[in-house]
């Protein structure tokens, strides 16, 4: 092994346990401008020409040999410190982190309208409205619920003390409304609050919220319905639920349906929710009556209509398991800030 | 209305479990569900044992050989009473027992059973008994167990919509299945007697449509036969005597109101339907007194009522143990009047339900003759009299049907003959001429009117799910109007992330609630049934501080509510969207435990919020000129929109907030009406403004006014010279110190921090000296406002 060989096994050896101040001097020692290689360069002249080149080349190259070695040294020094920094500065993400408000939040209720309206907003309809203060006329009389009617007792109703006013009983008045405005083909929600006399306990309340769905065109028919419907139903709650349409009642509608839906809690089996039925009530439907029609001033013999109806604080308590619809309006925080 | 499953069978043939009757009652309208049942299985059937041996490894088992008539099942048995020549139950293969208990293929000590014979308590008949149930020895074998179990029944509610009054009876409802199963419903039979006019009846009013008195004598009054007790107990109805069992009993069969009274006990053998005087009083069969008006119909004799026309009888003509000469009444009465009668009197009653619901004319003769064949045979008695006042010629509907509109409304096609043969089993009456059809609707049907029925009842006996589904036919196109007006959508996102919950209220209020807040201006509900209905709400405030109130309560340290609705006041009905906030801004934290800093919602910070959310420049807040009764005088604002005043905030006044104990702070209240906000569109695409390259530079300066000058006067001067020169970008207000005794009497200081931008170019220290001396120098000679050094 020549003298050269022999500098760097020894520098490289140095270098390997060094630390940064070690380094500095390790790099002054061998490199530095009377370093034992550089010593060596300048003694180039008293050689041959021949020893010269050759002990030339070997120093040059130890020189970058060593050169390397430290510059790696130092790399691995300055990240171990880093690494190490990094370490002790680790902080507990379990711990706590802040946002100086609390989180707010959406009523349940109101985000429920929204979110069946942006369904049927997909489908085609638009979003229309109408006064909470009603007459009889809107309410009942242009609905085909004459006063006498056994209909009304089945929604107790708010008079105004002037009588001929009242406070809606169903947002049912809202098709009124639109058709009165516009002509045909008509594709509307009117969704809104509604009032019913009635004493409040576990699941009434003399307010709450419906949305009122009407179709009129030339040709829209009972399958028309089903299939809006069902369309509904499937993107709102889930498309692998059943739907069934059951015979019902109202006196605006003529043929009339509930609409169920299969349970999503048991799939149909039967369970505390659906009162072991397997099927949840979901909303009333029907082919607009013509009376209805008829007192707007369509022609029943060319126009055919749907309508419907959909209970929000229903869907709402089903939708996140509340049992008491009284909830809805107690504004208790511990609730609100829940959804 | 609850019916027996068992009775039902006495009026239409069918085949279903009391569950599937339901289903199919269901199917065609009416809500019906089984209220107590003791069999609801399928696959349980009956069969006779044939043979009994010992199971070769089992001392306790047996195995039997049992036959359902057409087919031998082995079965492994391990009841002691079992023996040949019984009839048993045997649940088969895929049975299903109460509590979800599933028979299946298995086997038994190695022994492969076909289904098991089971124990009352198996079958859910009995919480416990002993062996299996022998059934009578004649009893048919290969049928459904529920099909001979007479001793077990099941009740069925049925809950009718408004217009199908026909079905509040046995009758109704057999009409019913019969439509569904294509069979015809059965009426019992009568027998009808010749016998002698009444004349004692006048008719004095046309509210009674029609009136069949009869005078049935010798009665002997006593207890009923136990089948009618036991149907009527069944449906809810309390036995009283056998005469007054009857007119109940028939009432449910045939649905028709049936009153007996003891006409002995009136002071006259007159008798009269006619109004009531208007002072005149009755004490019902229920033992109380009505007070009646002459919009009320009753019958009488010539001094006073004896009963409330189609509602209830009265006490003084009740049949009791000495009654021996009934006057039996069945009657057609307004249905509109009797509604009226019932909700006056607040007095309903099975009778008053059917009125008001309509009656079948044909129905009334029958019932009366049904109740008086009852009576004879069960009480003895003897027809003496009887008379049918038709007092309006009744008349049934004809309508015609196109075949055309019914799939014009349905959007299917349903066969013409399928049309006619479901009309027919309702027992409508068909003549076909070509494309239409004239259908005669019988008389109990009133709620078939017009055609749009008849389509109806066609689809509904047929079945809604035979309507194609189709879904993938939806029109689409696009609208994009929402529910909530987009200025309430932009409030509403804002505030959620400023951690403020949206708050939902009734829109009612007690009256006494509003005087707290200087409310002055409402509207009255007439007919409130709670003292918490009397208003309507003129503003969202009340509740949304009833709100703040319950939630202190809960020890909530801070409260931010905000809600959307409707509130009712002297410019009518408003869309309305409000705020409320009170306590910590901040949420506690522990890294800030030790600065403390804990601010609450106050004026300014309410403020900040309020002009945060507003959607834009085109809202200003300006001085209050007209502010609501609740603000603090000294702590409110206005919200300009366009000139107008659309809102007003602040801070609510000490009378109002002085019931929360120990207040931290203050209470913040915001509210603006929306109806005065129609134009506002929230913008997203407002032109782009170009931004500087070139660096901001920065300048604090403070200066020191009479604390009596406005704020906003000396940001006037400000934005004044930022309109003019152009390189003065913003401003901002960091600093307020007003501590007297280093800045001298009545005075302030402000701070401010100045950003200089120019467009072009970097900004020299000169420029912006220069601009900072125009601007103090406007100051002082505009406001007197002089530089704090």
């Amino acid at each position: 092994m020549n003298n050269i060989e022999c500098i760097i096994n020894e520098a490289t050896e140095k270098i390997k346990n060094a630390d940064i101040v070690v380094l500095e001097n390790l790099k002054v020692e061998y490199l530095g401008r009377n370093g034992i290689l550089t010593q060596i360069l300048k003694s180039l002249s008293q050689y041959s020409i021949e020893d010269k080149k050759r002990i030339g080349l070997e120093a040059n190259k130890a020189k970058s040999i060593i050169e390397n070695e430290i510059d790696k040294k130092k790399e691995s020094l300055k990240k171990a410190l880093l690494d190490e920094k990094v370490q002790k500065e680790k902080l507990d993400y379990s711990s706590s982190f802040y946002f100086p408000f609390s989180k707010g939040s959406f009523h349940p209720v109101i985000q429920t309208i929204q979110d069946i309206s942006s369904v049927f907003k997909s489908l085609g309809f638009s979003v229309a409205e109408g006064p909470e203060i009603e007459t009889d006329w809107y309410n009942f009389e242009a609905l085909n619920i004459p006063e006498s009617h056994p209909a009304r007792d089945t929604q107790d109703t708010f008079y105004l003390d002037n009588v001929k006013n009242l406070l809606r009983t169903h947002t049912s008045s809202g098709q009124i409304r639109v058709m009165e405005k516009q002509k045909p083909p008509i594709k509307v929600i009117v969704p809104g609050r509604v009032y019913r006399n009635e004493a409040s306990d576990a699941s009434h309340s003399s307010t709450f919220h419906q949305i009122e769905g009407l179709v009129v065109d030339e040709n829209v028919t009972f399958v028309d319905l089903k299939a809006v419907l069902s369309n509904f139903i499937h993107k709102f709650f889930g498309f692998e639920l059943g739907v069934r349409f059951r015979p019902s009642h109202f006196q605006f509608t003529e043929p009339s349906a509930e609409v169920d839906m299969q349970c999503p809690f048991c799939k149909g089996n039967g369970c505390r929710v659906c009162k072991n039925s397997g099927w949840i009530e979901t909303l009333g439907c029907g082919m607009v009556h013509p009376n209805v029609l008829k007192a707007v001033s369509y022609d029943p013999g060319k126009y055919t209509a749907y309508a419907f109806g959909i209970g929000v604080e229903r869907i709402t308590m089903f939708k996140h398991g509340i049992d008491d619809i009284r909830l809805f309006y107690e504004n208790d925080l511990r609730f609100l800030k829940q959804f | 209305m609850k019916i027996s499953y068992n009775w039902l069978k006495k009026f239409v043939d069918f085949e279903l479990s009391p569950k599937e009757l339901t289903e199919m009652l269901v199917s065609v309208g009416i809500e019906s569900f089984v209220v107590s049942s003791v069999c609801d299985w399928s696959n349980v059937i009956t069969v006779k044992v044939l043979d009994v041996q010992k199971h070769p490894g089992a001392d306790k088992l047996s195995l039997c050989k049992v036959s359902d008539g057409s087919k031998e099942y082995s079965i492994v048995c391990g009841a002691k009473n079992i023996a040949t020549g019984q009839i048993v139950p045997l649940a088969k293969i895929g049975a299903v027992l109460p509590g979800n208990f599933e028979i299946k293929k298995s086997k038994i000590r190695g022994i492969e059973s076909e289904g098991m014979i089971c124990s009352e308590s198996e079958l859910g008949l009995k919480e416990k008994s002993e062996g299996i149930l022998v059934l009578k020895e004649n009893t048919k074998i290969g049928v459904a167990l529920e099909n001979v179990l007479d001793e077990f029944d099941s009740i069925i509610e049925i809950e009718i919509t408004t217009n199908r009054g026909d079905c509040l009876s046995y009758l109704g409802i057999a009409r019913e299945i019969g439509a569904k199963l294509r069979k015809v419903a059965s009426l019992p039979i009568i027998k009808t007697f010749n016998v002698a006019d009444l004349n004692c009846v006048e008719i004095k009013s046309d509210l009674c449509l029609r009136y069949i008195g009869a005078i049935i004598s010798g009665v002997k009054v006593g207890p009923s036969p136990k089948w009618i007790t036991a149907t009527l107990e069944k449906s809810g109805i309390r036995s009283i005597n056998n005469v007054v069992d009857i007119t109940n009993y028939v009432m449910i069969e045939l649905g028709q109101p049936l009153h007996a009274f003891d006409i002995t006990k009136l002071s006259s053998k007159n008798i009269i339907v006619r109004k009531a005087g208007d002072f005149e009083k009755i004490t019902a069969l229920d033992g109380k007194e009505y007070k009646l008006d002459s919009e009320m119909l009753v019958i009488a004799d010539t001094k006073k009522p004896v009963a409330i026309a189609g509602v209830m009888g009265g006490q003084y003509s009740g049949i009791d143990e000495k009654t021996g000469t009934i006057f039996l009444e069945s009657a057609i009465f307004d249905a509109v009047s009797i509604r009226k009668t019932s909700k006056k009197l607040n007095l309903s009653t099975d009778s008053s339900y059917r009125f008001e619901r309509g009656l079948g004319w044909d129905i009334t003769d029958f019932a009366l003759w049904r109740a008086a064949n009852l009576i004879i045979e069960f009480a003895d008695g003897k027809i003496e009299a009887r008379e049918d006042f038709n007092i309006v010629e009744y008349e049934k509907t004809k309508i015609a049907l196109r075949f055309e509109r019914v799939s014009k409304v349905l959007g299917y096609a349903i066969e013409k003959e399928e049309i006619s043969e479901i009309l027919r089993y309702l027992e409508i009456d068909l003549q076909p001429k070509g494309e239409i059809i004239l259908c005669t609707i019988p008389s109990w049907r009133n709620d078939i009117k017009e055609e749009i029925d008849l389509i109806e009842e066609i689809v509904r006996i047929k079945g809604y799910d035979s309507i194609p589904s189709l879904e993938n036919n939806v029109q689409i196109y696009t609208s994009n109007n929402s529910f909530l007006p987009a200025v309430v959508e932009e409030f509403r996102v804002k505030l959620n992330g400023l951690g403020f919950s949206e708050a939902l209220n009734y829109s009612f209020l007690e009256i006494n609630e509003l005087k707290k807040f200087d409310l002055k201006y409402f509207y009255k509900i007439s007919n409130p049934i709670s003292k918490e209905n009397e208003v309507l709400r003129p503003s969202l405030l009340p509740s949304l501080y009833k709100n703040l109130l319950l939630n202190i309560g809960q020890n909530f340290e801070t409260v931010t509510l905000f809600e959307y609705g409707k509130v009712f006041n002297e410019f009518g009905e408003r869309k309305t969207f409000a705020a409320i906030m009170y306590g910590k801004i901040w949420q506690e934290w522990w890294k800030w435990a030790e600065q403390k800093i804990s601010p609450k919602y106050d004026f300014y910070f309410g403020g900040g919020i309020v002009k945060n959310i507003l959607p834009s420049d085109e809202f200003i807040i300006a001085e209050n000129l007209n502010p609501k009764n609740y603000y603090h005088l000294g702590k409110t604002a206005s919200v300009i929109y366009r000139g107008k005043s659309v809102g007003q905030f602040g801070v609510l006044k000490p009378s109002i907030t002085d019931d929360i104990k120990d207040i931290k702070g203050d209470v913040f209240y915001f509210e603006i009406d929306l109806e005065l906000l129609k134009t506002v569109c929230v913008e997203r695409n407002s032109l782009y403004k170009a931004y500087s390259k070139f660096p901001v530079v920065k300048r604090d300066i403070s200066v020191i006014a009479d604390k009596s000058l406005q704020f906003s006067k000396i940001e006037k001067v400000i934005k004044n010279i930022m309109k003019s020169n152009g390189i003065l970008k913003e401003y901002s207000l960091f600093s307020v110190y007003s501590d007297e005794s280093k800045l001298g009497a009545g005075k302030i200081s402000y701070s401010f921090r100045l950003s200089y931008k120019n467009n072009e170019k970097t900004l020299t220290d000169e420029e912006v000296n220069k601009d900072i001396n125009v601007l103090l120098q406007k100051l002082d000679s505009e406001l007197s406002v002089k530089l704090r050094l």
